[in-house]
């Protein structure tokens, strides 16, 4: 008996010092691929057109429905066949990868791909780039200069934008400029570089532009791509500061989750500024009470005008600018009614 | 049924190791041999834990000086840069021009320039550029950044409209005209500053960032990816990767940034890598700094080898020692086993000798005394042993004491200790749970000694009953201690003997009339003995 638990105890230390070892520790990946959404028809398939691929991120988003029908819209009007497909969360760069290879295989005369990482998939817009294909870029940018158009919120703007809305209505909403005033950060991801340019930009603006007393809270959330994970954030965020009096979503994702806890805990007095107008904070700007705004891109126009950039690229045209800034609009109660935010919440 | 007494030859008494436990402490060679184990890998865990944080504090020092020099060297590139665009302002001061569009017009004639763009803006204020070029002046506030050219500036990076890429824009001031202050920009892909700051050793390693103080914003310029290159993110995004208990020096790092001091240092864990950092200012761009990051592995890659192969040898090392251990073991376990039980065991009869029954005994009574038990010790003698010898030889003399011996532990090692306290003598302490179960245990080693039948291949010895005397006492009634026991059970044979032999009494009967006890099987044992006497001797 003794001499089988020295056995036991002499493998335990062992497995133990190898375990503890620093020399001989690494890492192991074991995440499965997440589900991706292949190619499917987006209009009515012609022979003699031209096939366009559009890779996009969240295949169950409103946000990209809305891509999806300014590209199709495109395309009726410029002859074209256009096949979409997307990933689950806008993470999976690898589904994307899968995605690209899928494309090409299936000749396809021009690529128009939103980009779920700007680093990771850089060296597959290469690719395409090099096979001389057209690629135009929508939403994100990505790290090469290989690709023919970009049309996307310049996010760096979009953040000052943002940050400027978030001054804007804490002073509305009657916050001393001399008192100390704080705010809260949420990101969706800490390696989308749309998320990353969003936070400095706002990061950017209010250092230059705030009051001195008013600071960013620097412990910033990160939902990473997970709306529920955002919740659970955003509930012990405002445990452990309840001082905060604003709270900014960098994206989609977070800004749920933000708009979710805000009302489920009746916070009218917390400033909420993000991105996108999802359902959650479509349901805050439509009660007064909330003081709640969002950034709401031009993503019909990004969409629409991509494919008109592939169609011009295929003629043998070469467009003027390689980024092309869409903008945003900035949508609260007040602004709800204005024309031009009409227009782009019909489109949406 | 009459037993043959054993040969004098013992086998190995099966009860040793439970004799020893009585003897001994609990604590094994296996014990041992963990314990020996645990000490080695503290020992080597504190070995690498040093050698860890020598290669550690190495690195970080060598890393800080690496950083100081690449930042330097960033620095450099940058002045280089607009050192350039100063260079060809200086010459564009040295012409006579008739108006500022024949400076511009000079200016976008150079076609040979390293640059994207060049461009013109005159005392008014008004820029000599392309339409989109003139955008981009609005959109990103150049002209703020044109006016603060004492002689050179550079914008913050940013994305141009034109290139698609983050870019940086130089301004330079010059005089023009009558004496006209005017400002010459030139811009550069924000690659071109890798490409002029890139090292060749370390350099899939080295990160480089120029950092905006204000925002902590930053924008990566060289990364172990190219394509990463003009990525911008925050400082303090990236302090959330930070390990825990470095996160307090990393905040520290960004304060002291944030309060424009220079040249910078520090160095922290994240959940994967250490790393190194230093920053130090652009001379040309206020409010912004040159970060430069190495991981702590970058430079220490020789030496985590060479602790590998330190932590294998050890390894084989340990595998080599305990199979020789064991092997050791294993020989001087069966050397120390005979001499252990020669050393504590009467050779003949496999009992306890006298000195080893002491010690025995000291452990049994306290173990008694602690758990509240009470206990017995028992003298036995066996009766005209002497005669035995004399008329059958000492070989059935010892036939007899390992019969006798084996009676005795049969009825007794279960419960107790056994002794041969020499000659005839033995002695067995034995728990008790009352007086009547010794009693009964008794009564049946009479039952086994009279079954005793001596040189039965003779014939001699058939027919001869054994019997024996014997003196009990109780622990703790008659006496606490093992000395006082003896003495009581002496005092208690004594009187058996006295009595007539062939049974038992306690201490405490001692004066009574009583008989001693006895069960009785046969009768005149003695007369047989003594009638084999007589025959033997006619």
């Amino acid at each position: 008996m003794k001499r089988k638990t020295a056995y036991i105890l002499l493998i335990c230390l062992t497995f133990l010092c190898i375990t503890l070892c620093p020399a001989c520790s690494g890492k192991k990946d074991n995440n499965a691929p997440l589900p991706i959404s292949h190619f499917e028809p987006l209009n009515e398939i012609k022979a003699g057109r031209k096939n366009v691929y559009l890779i996009i991120k969240v295949m169950d988003s409103s946000y990209w429905k809305v891509i999806v029908n300014g590209a199709r819209d495109a395309g009726e009007v410029l002859d074209c066949n256009i096949y979409y497909g997307g990933t689950t969360i806008e993470t999976d760069w690898e589904g994307q990868q899968v995605l690209i290879n899928e494309a090409l295989e299936s000749k396809a005369d021009a690529m128009i791909i939103a980009p779920d990482d700007s680093i990771e998939l850089a060296a597959d817009i290469n690719r395409i780039h090099d096979l001389g294909k057209p690629v135009v870029l929508i939403d994100t940018a990505a790290n090469t200069n290989s690709f023919d158009i970009c049309y996307m919120t310049d996010n760096l703007l979009a953040g000052q934008q943002a940050a400027a809305e978030m001054l804007n209505q804490l002073k509305r909403t009657g916050h001393d400029t001399e008192a100390v005033l704080s705010v809260g950060i949420m990101v969706g991801s800490a390696k989308s570089q749309t998320i990353n340019e969003r936070l400095a930009g706002f990061y950017k603006y209010w250092t230059e532009n705030a009051p001195e007393k008013w600071t960013i809270i620097s412990d910033i959330m990160n939902c990473n791509g997970k709306v529920d994970l955002g919740f659970d954030l955003a509930r012990d965020f405002l445990k452990q500061h309840p001082e905060t009096a604003g709270l900014y979503g960098t994206n989609n994702g977070p800004t749920r989750a933000i708009c979710g806890v805000v009302k489920e805990q009746s916070r009218t007095d917390l400033v909420v500024v993000g991105f996108d107008y999802s359902d959650e904070m479509k349901e805050l700007i439509e009660l007064p009470e909330y003081p709640a705004s969002t950034m709401l891109q031009r993503q019909y126009d990004m969409g629409n005008l991509a494919v008109g950039s592939v169609m011009d690229l295929l003629n043998g045209d070469t467009p003027p600018l390689k980024f092309v800034d869409t903008g945003v609009v900035t949508v609260n109660t007040d602004t709800l009614s204005d024309p031009e935010v009409t227009e782009v919440l019909e489109r949406n | 049924m009459k037993r043959k007494a054993g040969n004098v030859i013992r086998p190995k008494n099966t009860n040793d190791e439970k004799d020893i436990s009585f003897i001994k402490g609990g604590r094994s060679f296996y014990m041992t041999l963990i314990l020996c184990l645990i000490i080695f890998f503290a020992a080597i865990a504190l070995l690498i834990a040093a050698f860890n944080r020598l290669i550690s504090r190495h690195d970080q020092k060598l890393s800080g000086e690496i950083c100081t020099l690449m930042s330097e060297k960033m620095n450099s590139s940058i002045e280089f840069m607009t050192e350039t665009t100063h260079g060809m302002a200086s010459v564009l001061s040295a012409q006579a021009f008739n108006s500022p569009k024949d400076i511009y017009n000079v200016l976008k004639g150079n076609t040979k320039a390293d640059y994207l763009s060049v461009g013109f803006i005159d005392a008014a204020m008004h820029i000599y550029a392309t339409p989109e070029e003139m955008e981009e002046f609005e959109k990103w506030e150049l002209l703020e950044t044109a006016k603060v050219a004492h002689p050179v500036s550079m914008s913050a990076p940013y994305r141009s409209s034109v290139f698609g890429q983050p870019v940086i824009t130089l301004f330079s001031d010059f005089q023009y005209g009558n004496n006209q202050r005017g400002y010459m920009f030139t811009t550069y892909l924000l690659k071109d500053l890798q490409e002029v700051a890139v090292t060749e050793s370390l350099g899939d390693k080295i990160e480089i960032w120029l950092m905006d103080a204000n925002s902590a914003n930053t924008i990566q310029c060289v990364g172990a990816d190219e394509h990463a290159t003009g990525s911008w993110t925050n400082a303090y995004l990236t302090m959330q990767n930070v390990s825990r208990k470095d996160v307090n020096v990393y905040e520290d790092w960004l304060k002291r940034v944030r309060n424009l001091e220079d040249n910078i240092g520090t160095s922290y864990s994240t959940s994967e890598t250490f790393y190194s950092q230093y920053c130090s200012k652009i001379s040309s761009l206020p409010g912004w700094y040159v970060v430069v990051r190495i991981p702590g592995d970058a430079l220490s890659a020789t030496m985590t080898a060479f602790r590998t192969y330190i932590f294998l040898f050890l390894a084989v090392l340990l595998v080599v020692v305990i199979v020789l251990i064991g092997n050791m073991y294993r020989l001087s376990k069966r050397d120390n086993e005979m001499l252990k039980s020669l050393s504590i065991h009467d050779p003949l009869t496999g009992a306890f000798n006298r000195r080893a029954f002491d010690l025995a005994a000291e452990k049994l009574l306290f173990r008694g005394k602690n758990s509240g038990r009470s206990c017995a010790l028992i003298f036995f003698d066996i009766d005209y042993f002497k005669q035995v010898n004399d008329q059958f030889g000492h070989d059935a003399g010892d036939q007899l004491l390992i019969a006798f011996c084996d009676a005795l532990r049969k009825n007794f090692s279960d419960t107790g200790i056994i002794a041969r306290f020499g000659g005839d003598e033995f002695v067995v302490l034995t728990e008790m749970e009352n007086i009547r179960a010794i009693a009964s245990k008794l009564d049946q080693t009479t039952e086994d000694v009279h079954a005793i039948d001596l040189n039965d291949d003779k014939h001699e010895g058939r027919g001869f009953m054994i019997s024996f005397s014997a003196g009990a006492a109780n622990f703790p009634d008659d006496s606490a201690d093992l000395s006082g026991l003896k003495k009581c059970a002496d005092a208690a044979l004594y009187e058996t003997k006295e009595k007539g032999r062939n049974g038992y009494l306690w201490y405490s009967e001692i004066g009574s009339s009583a008989p001693p006890k006895k069960k009785v099987v046969k009768k005149i044992i003695r007369k047989k003995i003594i009638k084999k006497t007589v025959k033997t001797q006619d």
